[in-house]
């Protein structure tokens, strides 16, 4: 190895020595402070944003320190590393966004019993020891935009569904609720495509399957992948919905996907509350570690949008 | 290592059928036939020229980043950040465009100069550190992703000037621009590697690295070179994706790196380097295009969907080695 590159390498190795001592040492000065985690899914879903806004709020007005901590992808072993690493670190409350609530199961477990407070949001580990979940129940909001597509269509037609990661807790319960609220008519499921929580993916499937399928009655997103790119991306969806008696339902609501609502492309989207979920899971959780009893299940409850109500919406919504 | 894979002879005189058939993409071409006559009977809606442009234009992408994929696998290195400087080339793009008030233009070669870097850096860590391909890479896929999320905090670059649209939703006649784009680089770089001193001398460094420093070729310059077209392609690619879906993202392009190495593989190029061509890497990402495509139309359960998707990857592979026998 030549000498300049022996020289660089020691000063890199310095250079992080340096930071992590620093880091140390601040984190040692602030002992006393409670330290409260939230780990969302992944750290590439936007949906999240509003929760870790509403965490930092709550955060800051509890006086807390807030550590904000998730893999890139969502990823249920990547996520057990994690929490194990906060275990490690002696963190005081861990609110999570489970990627699989069995996976996850063990190792809240082991988080209580060294005694940290852990709480679920958004996707639950109900079997785990954790301490309440925070969020919207995902069955019932299956379920609601079931009957939300009976009512449209009047309980009969085509519905293709569009899904992110196969297996994940909160979608297949969406899932579960949404096929037991359309059982007993005469609405049938034509497909389930998988986008892998990838929206080039997303736009690529529903682009082709709608092409396809231009008799298909309806859709139904599991979650709002393909809105978050703007219409003119959808342009065979687009072309299919001016067609008489096409109706699109779909869970989650943020900004960029008004856009589909300002040209009536949507008939109802059901969103969940993230924020709250973000600034209920440190309240509690604050109330968990100071050793008050708080209720198992925090429900966030659901934002209902429709072509009627989406301007207020708009204006309550904050995009960074 | 096979110095009897570097040396192409494509100008024999011989039967058109010999020809044909003896063609190195013969068998992936008959997959890929095959694949198309079936699904052809299976949906006729697959033969609608607007899902045929659509196919095309979802695997451009793929075979975009997969060119420069392939020059590298010809040399005997791999470049795994290809997914990550994807994101990155669109994240940077999107950003200076509509935060830090550059033009179209301007941006996007932006975006094509950090992919550039990237590349740089990578190949600068390859033949100067001395660091094998896959790490050196693997450690850039990381930093590349990281920088995504550093500058983004993983907010969507929304609200995209609609001239930069053009550039992935637009259509030249009824061909979709990105289509046209991926061809005219095919065709560039099958000639920069079939016709070009360049070309022969990254063959032979794939097929023996020393016989080639030896007879005085600046094997580190090849290298830095091949790794730096491999992220500006990657880069172009994230781009012409951010535009098509009109959205920067830190996690576009998370895992096409494997996608990109499957089409060259398909394609029939070996990883130990001196073999593979760019038409053999554009069958290959055809073949996962159409098969995407096919799961789609034919409505094939999701739960399903990745064990296909790996039979055919090893299908097409297999079949290649038995015709090579």
């Amino acid at each position: 190895m030549k000498k300049w590159m022996i020289v660089v390498m020691t000063v890199l190795v310095l250079f992080s020595a340096t930071a992590v001592l620093t880091a140390q040492g601040a984190r040692e000065t602030t002992e006393k402070e409670i330290v409260i985690a939230v780990v969302p899914q992944q750290l590439g879903n936007p949906v999240f944003l509003a929760t870790e806004r509403g965490a930092r709020a709550a955060a800051k007005e509890l006086g807390v320190t807030l550590l904000w901590e998730a893999a890139v992808v969502a990823d249920a072993p990547s996520q057990v590393q994690l929490i194990e690493d906060l275990i490690a670190k002696g963190v005081d409350g861990i609110a999570l966004s489970c990627n699989d609530p069995d996976a996850l199961r063990a190792v809240i477990d082991k988080a209580v019993a060294n005694g940290i407070a852990v709480s679920t949001f958004d996707a639950d580990s109900p079997n785990s020891k954790r301490s309440f979940y925070a969020g919207t129940q995902n069955y019932n909001c299956g379920k609601l935009c079931g009957e939300y597509l009976i009512e449209l269509t009047g309980g009969k037609g085509t519905v293709a569904l569009l899904t992110g990661n196969l297996g994940q807790y909160n979608l297949e319960q969406r899932m579960d609720g949404f096929k037991d609220a359309i059982a007993g008519t005469d609405i049938v499921i034509s497909t389930v495509l998988s986008c892998r929580d990838d929206l080039n993916v997303a736009i690529t499937q529903v682009e082709q399957y709608t092409a396809a399928n231009p008799n298909l009655d309806s859709w139904f997103f599991v979650g709002g992948w393909p809105f978050f790119a703007p219409p003119n991306s959808l342009s065979n969806l687009l072309a299919w919905r001016e067609r008489p008696n096409k109706t699109i339902v779909t869970m989650d609501a943020f900004l960029p996907m008004l856009s589909y609502f300002d040209r009536g492309a949507v008939d109802v989207a059901v969103g969940q509350d993230f924020e709250a979920m973000g600034r209920l899971s440190v309240e509690y959780l604050y109330k968990v570690i100071k050793g008050e009893t708080v209720p198992e299940i925090i429900d966030t409850g659901e934002i209902i949008v429709t072509p009627e109500n989406y301007k207020t919406f708009k204006e309550t919504m904050v995009w960074n | 290592m096979k110095s009897d894979v570097a040396i192409e002879k494509p100008q024999q005189k011989v039967s058109v059928f010999k020809t044909i058939v003896g063609n190195q993409n013969f068998s992936i071409f008959c997959i890929l036939l095959g694949m198309c006559v079936a699904l052809a009977f299976a949906s006729p809606k697959f033969l609608n020229s607007s899902n045929l442009f659509s196919v095309a234009r979802a695997f451009s992408y793929i075979a975009i980043m997969a060119i420069g994929e392939c020059m590298v696998i010809i040399t005997g290195g791999i470049d795994l950040s290809i997914g990550s400087v994807f994101g990155l080339a669109g994240v940077i793009s999107t950003m200076a465009m509509t935060k830090w008030g550059m033009g179209i233009v301007v941006s996007i070669f932006v975006g094509l100069a950090v992919a550039a870097l990237v590349g740089l850096i990578n190949g600068l860590m390859i033949t100067k550190v001395k660091l094998p391909p896959f790490i050196a890479t693997l450690g850039m896929l990381s930093i590349a992703r990281g920088t995504c999320f550093v500058l983004t905090r993983g907010y969507p670059i929304i609200f995209l000037p609609e001239k930069f649209l053009v550039l992935g939703q637009g259509y030249f006649g009824i061909i979709p621009i990105p289509v046209i784009l991926m061809l005219v680089l095919i065709l560039l770089f099958t000639i920069l590697l079939k016709r070009t001193v360049f070309g022969r001398r990254v063959y032979a460094l794939g097929g023996n690295e020393e016989a080639t420093r030896v007879s005085g070729v600046n094997v580190d310059r090849l290298k830095l070179t091949v790794y730096c077209l491999s992220g500006t392609l990657a880069g172009f690619a994230g781009i012409i994706t951010a535009s098509r879906l009109g959205v920067g993202q830190a996690v576009a392009g998370t895992g096409y790196e494997m996608d990109a190495v499957a089409a060259v593989i398909i394609g029939g190029a070996s990883l130990s380097g001196g073999r593979g061509t760019m038409s053999g890497m554009l069958i290959g990402a055809a073949i996962m295009g159409v098969l995407n495509n096919a799961l789609v139309l034919l409505s094939v359960s999701a739960y399903w969907q990745q064990i296909v998707i790996g039979c055919v990857i090893i299908i097409a592979v297999t079949v290649d080695q038995l015709r090579k026998k």
